[in-house]
């Protein structure tokens, strides 16, 4: 802008031909091909074989191939959010009188150096993982599943419905398969309902799911407090223990159940169904543009509709797998608001279904982090969760200002 | 005029004629139209403007305002350096803007004298948005400078330049939907204080909207307004905050003749009093009806700078702008003689507007296989309406609606589409795109029934099909992986078009197809056009350019608040029977091909022989 620049333009214009080399070929193609002018004089020497087809387009590159590259600085960013958190939360130790080095040193060594500990952050990652996709393929459609806890809940009473009925009657294996089953399909019509009420009443979905969450707690009191209650119990409001033959296995020697297979499974078929499938196609079409949808043809209330419901069917899962591989009674905490931190973690992976893998372990480590801050350090149970509120707020306001740079530039 | 430098740089047997310098698709990297509108909507509040408004009140400082614009030589007053003319309100010398490989301005000097209306004109792609983004302070220059009334001045956001007295009225629309006008202006004008003095900030708009001649209603929702409103209440708002200069980039594309001539109008009394107007237009008449000076800019470049286009021919000026002569549409075309069904049958449609009144009332009239039916009207006379009813996303409140004998009914777009039906809607921003979706997505969105393969698409054979559309089509659209987020109206535009009139259909229902487009484009769009109609398609084609509809039409149904007021054959009919219909006045007597109601009926008989014996 001053006067000093302007010289330099002289030499800015001689590195002008670069833009135009590389759309040299379509040039050519596209005049020789025809092009709309007669008296368009085109240069011979252009050293191009023009009308080349497919010139213009590169019918090979896949529509997502940034994906990839951004999950790597989609880590890089959330890596920094954590620290950024971390540091507000060293603080917040700090007023409360501890000492940050030695509680960081104690949560480190009791969560990150013992095997238990270890095998807890997998064991919680499971419903965590799954609770996370019911909010990731909604949120492909435009929608806000925020009922991911009531799911898993309406997942774990299915589940346990099965257990106790049948549960010490048929072969163990198929009385798991029939858990799964169940769940799947008391979370996806869960969450259907909410989809339903969207597309007829015109209810948006974030808040009819949130607010079915406290129903679908509330019908697990009734039944673990009456109908269900374990007639053989302690008086404790809990069901009957599952038969340990339904009892979901162990990984090898471990204390880890085969949920989180499971969990790693379901994402990875999210991730296909998303990617590759043309319903995960047209959900992004929905969830870029609904009106473009529509007039494309697409069927938008079945498209919307089967979004949730494949997203409640995962947490239902989730919530059969907690059930069954950990708690295996109903009891009134049974979730600990598993489902809310999965929305969390489904926002820190941006609904990407791979981040969100990374993003349901680390917000489990943090939970059984929280868990020894408090046995360790005697800090109350609710600083874990001011840690994670932090966390949240840190990787929502870095993607966020980011998306404003990306539009100013 | 043609920079010269070019040819001393040495990038040898890549390089071609400077002529020629065109990125092949057009490619307009000031454009993000999508993601920035709601971005740019923000940035509006401007409390700078405090002062500014007083600025309309009292007469231009150097009272330099002799109509017809060019004789400035009275004028010397505060400009030390200005000897031979007035001190231009607005020079921009040197500028000079690179897009990663793109050079989107190279060395562009223009300026703007008061009480002058400067022309800015060029292709798609030619660096024109750019240039006045760089003036506006969106974008910084790379190198160059810039003058406002002689002072040396380095713009790092809008809000500088309305404190400059620059104001920008953009092609694409800043206005927030869910507000009303007061509401929009009341972002703008913001005044210090907590309230907003609604009832004040309406009376002004109103006088305003008085004095313009220009018909804003302040209590309307921006949403509910058409394209051509939105953009009127822009102007207006414009003009409203202070500005001196007056940008206006492509105001004309979208206006109805009579909106035109309001403007023009409007315009002429802008620069009666001393305001410098910038107008950067596609159509050459217009340049040469409303500009003192015209810059056509080409490949980033200025071609001509500065100079008077009255005395420049069409083809002069559509040769400095491309770089080659552009052929004339063939007059003569032949009769298509189909047995098909009418491709679109309207019987006594209804249909409501967005605001829940009735926005289409009971029209009939039928598109025959290959025929073009132009639809004329003031904007918002129900066009919009017409042209979603007829691809059936938009249901009829009343009658019936047949794509090739097919009645829509109930079934929505889906049906538009079994039926062949295709379209190109008017507002694609927030009906047919999906902005974080490529361009192959897009190509692929309109038939995916085409690229199934099992579980998913196959996007292979999608990214081949559009290649071979792309070939065929020759529109140059934006390459495959690009985001449609990232890509200008105009390259929009071509997205659309490509995608509606490269595969088979057997209705084609094209709202302002040549918006956003240059000249060879247009050409190339109506040649399309033709092309559909030889291949027995029938087509709706909606614009506000009569010379087009005129020039492509077989027929041309006139609207007017709604209703159809006449169908005239396109070849014998002239403006002044269009504009009449235009404005509701009864069609002349003694013009049968007028009623209405015959051609329902008729074009089910056959094809409409009237352009070629017209012709």
């Amino acid at each position: 802008m001053s006067d000093a620049t302007i010289p330099a333009q002289a030499e800015g214009g001689a590195v002008i031909p670069k833009p135009r080399a590389a759309h040299g070929t379509q040039d050519a193609a596209d005049a020789a091909g025809g092009g709309t002018v007669a008296t368009a004089t085109l240069v011979p020497e252009v050293p191009v074989a023009a009308g080349t087809p497919g010139a213009s387009v590169d019918p090979g590159v896949p529509p997502t191939e940034s994906r990839l590259t951004g999950f790597g600085r989609g880590l890089a960013r959330w890596v920094a959010a954590l620290a950024g958190a971390i540091a507000i939360f060293t603080v917040l130790l700090l007023v409360k009188g501890a000492n940050p080095a030695s509680v960081y040193a104690d949560v480190w060594t009791s969560t990150f150096t013992n095997q238990p500990s270890i095998e807890q952050i997998f064991v919680k990652a499971a419903p965590l993982l799954l609770g996370a996709l019911a909010v990731v393929v909604p949120a492909r459609a435009g929608l806000v599943n925020v009922g991911g806890e009531g799911q898993i809940v309406m997942g774990a009473v299915a589940a346990g419905g099965i257990g106790i009925s049948l549960g010490d009657r048929l072969g163990g294996g198929l009385v798991m398969i029939l858990m799964i089953v169940a769940s799947m399909a008391a979370g996806a019509a869960w969450a259907g309902l909410a989809a339903v009420l969207r597309l007829t009443v015109g209810i948006n979905e974030a808040v009819s799911t949130l607010l079915m969450n406290y129903i679908a707690l509330d019908l697990l009191l009734y039944l673990i407090y009456s109908p269900w209650k374990d007639p053989h119990g302690t008086g404790q409001p809990t069901t009957a223990e599952l038969a340990d033959t339904a009892k979901l296995p162990y990984l090898g020697t471990t204390a880890v159940h085969v949920g989180f297979v499971f969990a790693l499974i379901a994402t990875a078929v999210v991730w296909v169904l998303l990617r590759y499938t043309t319903w995960g196609f047209r959900l992004r079409v929905i969830g870029g543009n609904p009106e473009a949808a529509r007039r494309a043809g697409l069927p938008v209330a079945l498209l919307l509709l089967s979004a949730m419901a494949v997203g409640g069917a995962l947490a239902g899962l989730g919530g059969m797998v907690h059930y069954a591989g950990v708690e295996y009674k109903l009891r009134t905490g049974i979730t600990t608001n598993f489902g809310y931190i999965a929305f969390l973690a489904s926002w820190l992976a941006r609904h990407n279904p791979v981040s969100v893998v990374v993003a349901a372990l680390a917000l489990a480590a943090i939970t059984v982090a929280g868990d020894s801050l408090q046995i360790d350090s005697g800090l109350p149970a609710a600083s874990v969760n001011i840690l994670m509120g932090l966390v949240l707020i840190a990787v929502l306001g870095w993607t966020t200002r980011r998306k404003s740079e990306g539009k100013a530039r | 005029m043609v920079a010269p430098r070019l040819r001393t740089v040495g990038r040898a047997p890549h390089r071609r004629r400077p002529d020629e310098d065109i990125s092949s698709w057009a490619e307009e990297p000031e454009g993000r139209d999508v993601s920035t509108v709601r971005a740019q909507a923000r940035s509006f509040h401007s409390p700078a403007n405090a002062g500014d408004q007083s600025f309309l009140d009292r007469p231009p400082a150097t009272d330099v305002g002799t109509v017809g614009g060019c004789a400035m030589s009275a004028v010397t007053v505060e400009a030390p350096g200005a000897t031979t003319t007035a001190e231009p309100l607005l020079a921009v010398t040197g500028f000079t803007k690179r897009f990663g490989e793109v050079l989107a301005n190279a060395d562009v000097s223009f300026d703007v004298r008061p009480g002058e209306v400067h022309a800015l004109i060029g292709k798609n792609g030619a660096g024109k948005s750019t240039l006045l983004k760089l003036v506006y302070g969106i974008y910084r220059p790379d190198s160059g400078e810039m003058r406002v009334a002689g002072e040396k001045v380095a713009v790092g956001s809008p809000m500088q330049a309305r404190a400059l007295g620059i104001g920008m009225v953009f092609q694409d629309l800043r206005l927030v939907p869910a507000f009303t006008v007061t509401e929009n202006y009341a972002l703008a004008l913001a005044r210090n204080g907590i309230t907003l003095r609604h009832g004040e900030l309406r009376r002004r708009i109103a006088e305003a909207s008085a004095s313009y001649g220009l018909a804003v209603d302040p209590t309307a929702l921006v949403r509910h307004l058409s394209i051509g409103e939105r953009q009127r209440t822009e102007i207006l708002k414009v003009l409203m905050t202070g500005a001196r200069i007056v940008i206006l980039d492509e105001p004309t594309s979208v206006l109805a003749p009579s909106e035109v001539d309001a403007l023009f109008a409007m315009v002429t009394g802008l620069r009666a009093q001393g305001f410098g107007v910038v107008i950067v237009t596609h159509k050459l008449a217009e340049v040469r009806a409303i500009a003192d000076r015209v810059t056509v800019l080409r490949g980033g470049r200025v071609v001509l700078g500065g100079v008077d286009p009255k005395p420049m021919t069409d083809a002069e000026l559509v040769e400095a702008m491309v770089g080659q002569t552009v052929a004339p549409l063939p007059a003569q075309r032949p009769t298509v003689t189909s047995e098909a069904p009418p491709a679109l049958e309207l019987v006594g449609v209804s249909a409501l507007g967005d605001r829940g009144v009735t926005a289409l009332h009971d029209v009939t009239f039928a598109v025959a296989p290959g025929e073009i039916v132009g639809v004329a009207g003031v904007a918002g006379s129900g066009q919009r309406e017409l042209c979603e009813v007829a691809v059936g996303a938009r249901p009829p409140s009343a009658g019936t609606v047949r794509v090739s004998g097919r009645d829509l009914g109930r079934g929505g777009p889906t049906a538009g589409i079994a039926a062949g039906a295709v379209d190109v809607p008017e507002d694609p921003v927030n009906d047919a795109v999906v902005p974080a979706l490529t361009v192959l997505e897009h190509m692929a969105l309109a038939n995916l029934r085409a690229f199934l393969r099992r579980i998913g698409l196959d996007w292979r054979r999608a990214g081949s099909h559009t290649a071979e559309i792309n070939d065929r089509v020759r529109l140059r659209m934006a390459p495959a992986h690009r985001k449609v987020a990232d890509l200008s109206g105009g390259n929009i535009q071509r997205v659309m078009l490509s995608r509606a009139l490269g595969r088979e259909a057997n209705l084609v229902v094209a709202a302002y197809p040549s918006r956003g487009l240059d000249i060879a484009t247009t050409r190339r769009t109506q040649e399309l056009l033709l092309a559909r109609r030889a291949e027995g398609a029938g087509l709706l084609v909606v614009s506000e350019d009569l010379d087009e509809l005129m020039a492509v039409a077989d027929r041309i149904a006139v609207f007017c608040a709604g209703r159809l007021t006449g169908v005239v054959p396109a070849a014998t009919t002239n403006r002044q029977e269009l504009g009449a219909l235009m404005t509701g006045a009864p069609s002349p007597a003694g013009a049968p091909s007028a009623d209405p109601a015959t051609p329902a009926v008729a074009p089910a008989a056959g094809p409409t022989p009237d352009r070629s014996d017209g012709a």
